[in-house]
């Protein structure tokens, strides 16, 4: 018979649950358990004296760091928790001070959205078999059972109330390690990662037995099976083409099914319903990215850097005025303002910045995506709405959609891990749009997400639409990889993203305007795209740096722009963010028209010089 | 006459005429333009996208001729840019290809129009490849070259093409059409060869049995009569010899060129030029859209609007690139199956001949992408 294996472990009450089965003779013949502290625990496993520890999370880290050991973790066992647990607790106290990598607990699932896993199972690799995995769930399903007896024996020997001990364990813990908690554990060590400016990741790997615990399986879109598929294409087409709701079915139907030529000819119809003056809209605006410090580290980024990080920059007052300045002497009228995700940044200096702006400039601004609203109402322990009020009264004009991704926390999680969840995300605009604010949407495809994350999106956005009609505008453009830590492995061709987006025109009936990509897609499929239900040019941008960082180059002119709507058939407007038309402007199409004079000269010249 | 007229005319598979092809250029709506040439190109060649394994070579880049649209040519030796290949450094290029076990089928070659080389240099650069590579298909030197030759070495176009297909030439390009329009042809390039020079020279070639390919120059200074001419003098050549195989819509690139005032067309000329060229050549079997010239994505995107190929994977393009030109240099074949599969056609790589050389599973399953680096110039004075 094998030796008995040595489990150490806490003997706190958050841990009790996990070995109460033990501790009432479950695999006796199997097992030796040990109470001790938790940085013993590290210690007997680094010095192997245990095989099987109840280790802390950082330890975890600590241990494979230092060590180099080839740790394993039990499967669907943990203490985790979505807000911080009773300070009182003996596994707690001491251990989990407020760290700068994660700030307190409740920062952290604040911020993340995401779990807090506190301790799991970890031993080195083969250290267990299946038939152990399957006593310690067994023994953690006993403690669960018997929650109340733990509390009250707990009350007797330490002291204290036993009912709030079993509120503890039965509403402030959760005892589980799925994909969720996966998630927020992956989230916790790439903070400390970055907080330790290593580049070393630590990767949570589980024992793998032949009785291979349940992987989560990817929550697939189910086939349609429902009148959708019953239709033809034809009359799924005319009826979105006429402005007639199309259902989540039918939309995936659309997309796999219908070709890109009778996807473009709908949206374009029903482009011309909504916009029957053939105009096309743009706007002289600039993005102006006051910082570049960011602690959400998201994988598809190349323009943050972390907040240690020498090449970090947060722009100066002088840099601002002097970038405002040009945008008014350029016919601009807003700066899109948008940072990285900058914990040195108070609100006060979003107020300060904001009321400085319209003191001294004539722009509108568009500022701070959901991502940047929720950090600051984090840091300042402020709802949304406050943060968003307080804005508003320093001069916030409007919300950019930027931070959407792709809205499905399970795309989020493997991307972005440290963004805010979808619910915070549609949070914020809710938010904002009740105070009266608007906002743009947005979508970012190519993560190798299926056409039906895409169609949630799209009917997330649509709902939330409904019920506020406060988003003007929807924009659209697949993932640029370049220099990012995530490898394009998806279809981000301009196939795809015409259909992506005349899918989008036909879906999104109750938004106006869907703007196309130019800075993403150039200005020839951009051009192509007002042919496939866009209305909207965007921005002759006098700046540009986050894309433009990760392989997209284009830029483009007023003029440019309006020689593009024109060479696509529409007549050019320039308009504000709430899409008002605004008076055809003195100058600048009169500069174009008068630089196409000249050019039309020019070329005169040219072919009298060749002669 | 109405789109739908015209629509009635190409369902009925009969030609259209030159008021047609006007009120095409001018239709406004372009997804139907799109749908009517799509209807054409799947009737032609259902969901199949060709493309070949080539090579450019561009010999020489000195030039007699002044064409205003052009940034590649340098008019003399020892201009700043200018450069000439030896014979060794051009056969070196095959024989790269060769080593790094690229299987091209084909070699494309177009040159300025060098007064100081003579016959024999042609005629040896041709001989070598063979040498190198003996079943190589050599597509060389545009109607312009070959008449240039026919001036400078003072003997009959058919005797030109006599020699240079005895020392390997198998079929020419389709370059140098330009556009026919006198009025526009003698502002754009004076002192290149007649529309009529031009066409003779296909004509000849077509009667010696060779094929070839031919091309027409857009977004300039020309208006839509002046394309509707040049289609219709192609369709009328075609009609008699039957020897185009592709027409190529090469779009003006003003960086670096003496129209450089002028900006480049935009994505949805692009994509109308496709569409009609598809609609008025009912009787050339194959459009490409050259991707080095617009641009991988509109020539995705082209795929539905008209066209039926995308050239090859190409090897240091320059032409192209001396007039701003953004594209990668070359593709590799899972670049270029991976960009088909996903514009949702199926790939067809093909001869020069457009015999099928493989298809369907035989291609390699699409990788992600990769841009090449640009190869350096090695170029000799």
């Amino acid at each position: 018979m094998n030796p008995r294996l040595r489990l150490a472990a806490p003997s706190s009450l958050s841990a009790r649950p996990i070995t109460y089965g033990i501790e009432q003779g479950l695999g006796e013949d199997r097992f030796e358990l040990t109470f001790v502290s938790p940085a013993q625990c590290a210690q007997r496993l680094a010095t192997g004296q245990a095989d099987l520890a109840l280790l802390p999370s950082p330890s975890y880290r600590a241990l494979a760091l230092a060590h180099g050991l080839d740790l394993r973790v039990v499967p669907e066992i943990a203490i985790a928790a979505r807000a911080a647990i009773d300070e009182s607790d003996e596994l707690m106290a001491g251990m989990w001070q407020p760290s700068q990598a994660y700030g307190t607990i409740d920062d952290w699932c604040q911020l993340t959205g995401l779990p807090f896993v506190y301790a799991f199972w970890v031993g080195r690799q083969g250290a267990i078999g299946g038939d152990e995995a399957r006593l310690l769930s067994q023994s953690l399903h006993q403690g669960l059972a018997h929650r109340r007896a733990i509390a009250r024996a707990f009350a007797e020997a330490h002291g204290g109330d036993p009912a709030a001990y079993e509120q503890h364990l039965v509403r402030g813990i959760c005892y589980r390690l799925g994909s969720d908690e996966l998630s927020g554990l992956g989230a916790l060590f790439e903070r400390l990662r970055l907080a330790e400016n290593s580049s070393v990741a630590t990767r949570v790997r589980l024992f793998e037995f032949a009785y291979a615990p349940e992987k989560p399986r990817p929550v697939a879109w189910p086939r349609p099976r429902t009148e959708a598929a019953e239709r033809t294409l034809d009359s799924l087409l005319a009826d979105a083409a006429a402005g007639k709701r199309l259902s989540p079915d039918g939309a995936l139907r659309l997309y796999e099914d219908a070709s890109l030529l009778d996807l473009g000819t709908a949206a374009d119809q029903r482009r011309r319903s909504l916009h029957p003056g053939n105009l096309v809209t743009y706007i002289i605006d600039r993005n102006v990215n006051y910082t570049n410090l960011c602690v959400t580290a998201c994988k598809f980024c190349n323009f943050y850097r972390p907040v240690k990080s020498k090449d970090g920059y947060t722009l100066s007052r002088d840099v601002l005025a002097q970038k405002f300045a040009e945008t008014v002497a350029m016919g601009g009228i807003q700066i899109l303002l948008q940072g990285g995700v900058n914990p040195n940044l108070p609100i006060g200096y979003y107020e300060d910045l904001f009321r400085w702006t319209k003191a001294n400039f004539p722009l509108a601004l568009h500022a701070l995506s959901p991502e940047e609203i929720h950090f600051i109402a984090g840091i300042e322990r402020l709802t949304i709405r406050q943060v968003l009020e307080r804005l508003v009264a320093a001069g916030l004009d409007s919300v950019p959609g930027g931070g959407a991704e792709i809205l499905d926390d399970e795309i989020r999680r493997r991307i972005s891990p440290l963004k805010c969840s979808t619910d915070t995300w549609m949070a914020v605009m809710r938010e904002s749009h009740a105070l009266g604010l608007r906002s743009t949407a947005t979508m970012v495809f190519g993560f190798g997400e299926t056409p039906g994350h895409i169609v949630k999106h799209l009917e997330r956005l649509r709902a939330l639409q409904d019920q506020t009609a406060g988003f003007t505008a929807f924009i659209c453009w697949p993932f640029q990889a370049e220099g990012t830590r995530l490898r394009l492995k998806d279809d981000t061709t301009a196939n795809r993203y015409l259909r992506v987006f005349s899918l989008a025109r036909l879906y999104l009936d109750n938004f106006p305007n869907l703007q196309v990509s130019w800075p993403t897609m150039g200005p020839a499929i951009g051009q192509v795209a007002l042919r496939f239900g866009g209305n909207d040019f965007g921005s002759a941008m006098i700046e540009e740096n986050v894309v433009s960082q990760a392989g997209a180059v284009f830029k483009l002119s007023a003029g440019d722009i309006e020689r593009h709507v024109r060479a696509a058939g529409f007549i050019p407007r320039r308009r504000n963010m709430r899409y008002e038309l605004l008076p055809p402007p003195n100058d600048p199409v009169e500069t174009w028209q008068r630089q196409t004079d000249e050019t039309a000269s020019g070329r005169r010249s040219d072919l009298a010089q060749a002669r | 006459m109405s789109f739908l007229e015209i629509r009635d005319k190409v369902r009925a598979q009969e030609p259209l005429d030159f008021a047609d092809g006007v009120a095409l250029f001018q239709h406004p709506n372009l997804l139907e333009l799109g749908q009517l040439a799509n209807e054409v190109r799947e009737r032609l060649h259902g969901q199949r996208t060709y493309f070949n394994r080539n090579m450019h070579i561009n010999a020489t880049n000195v030039c007699v001729a002044s064409c205003m649209f052009c940034s590649f040519s340098r008019l003399k030796v020892g201009d700043p840019g200018a450069y000439t290949m030896s014979l060794e450094d051009a056969w070196g290029r095959l024989r790269a290809r060769i080593e790094a076990k690229d299987p091209i089928t084909e070699i494309h070659i177009v040159n300025g129009l060098h007064d100081g080389l003579p016959f024999s240099y042609y005629t040896e650069l041709l001989a070598g490849l063979k040498r190198i590579a003996p079943t190589i298909h050599l597509k060389a030197f545009t109607a312009v070259e070959i008449f240039f030759f026919h001036r400078h070495f003072g003997m009959p176009v058919s005797e030109v093409l006599e020699q240079l297909r005895a020392a390997g030439l198998d079929s020419l390009p389709g370059g140098g059409a330009e556009i026919f329009a006198p009025r526009v042809r003698g502002k754009i390039c004076a002192d290149k060869c007649t529309a009529d020079e031009w066409l003779d020279v296909h004509r000849t070639a077509h009667r010696m049995g060779m094929r070839s390919n031919c091309t027409m120059l857009y977004g300039h200074i020309e208006g839509a009569e002046d394309r509707v001419d040049h289609l219709l003098r192609l369709r009328a050549l075609q009609e008699e010899t039957g020897g185009f195989q592709t027409f190529i819509p090469l779009a003006f690139h003003p960086d670096g060129n003496a129209l450089r005032r002028l900006p480049a067309p935009t994505g949805v000329e692009d994509l109308r030029i496709y569409a009609v060229s598809r609609l008025l050549l009912h009787n050339i079997p194959h459009i490409k859209a050259y991707w080095i010239m617009l641009g991988l994505k509109t020539a995705q995107t082209a795929q539905w609007f008209g066209a039926d190929d995308l050239d090859g994977t190409v090897q240091e393009e320059r032409i192209y690139h001396m007039a701003g030109a953004e594209t990668p240099q070359g593709l590799n074949l899972s670049e270029i199956v991976h960009l088909i599969r996903q514009a949702g056609r199926e790939p067809v790589e093909r001869d020069t001949l457009y015999n099928v050389v493989a298809e369907g599973d035989a291609l390699a399953p699409a990788k992600p992408f990769r841009r090449q680096v640009p190869s350096s110039l090695g170029v000799v004075q």
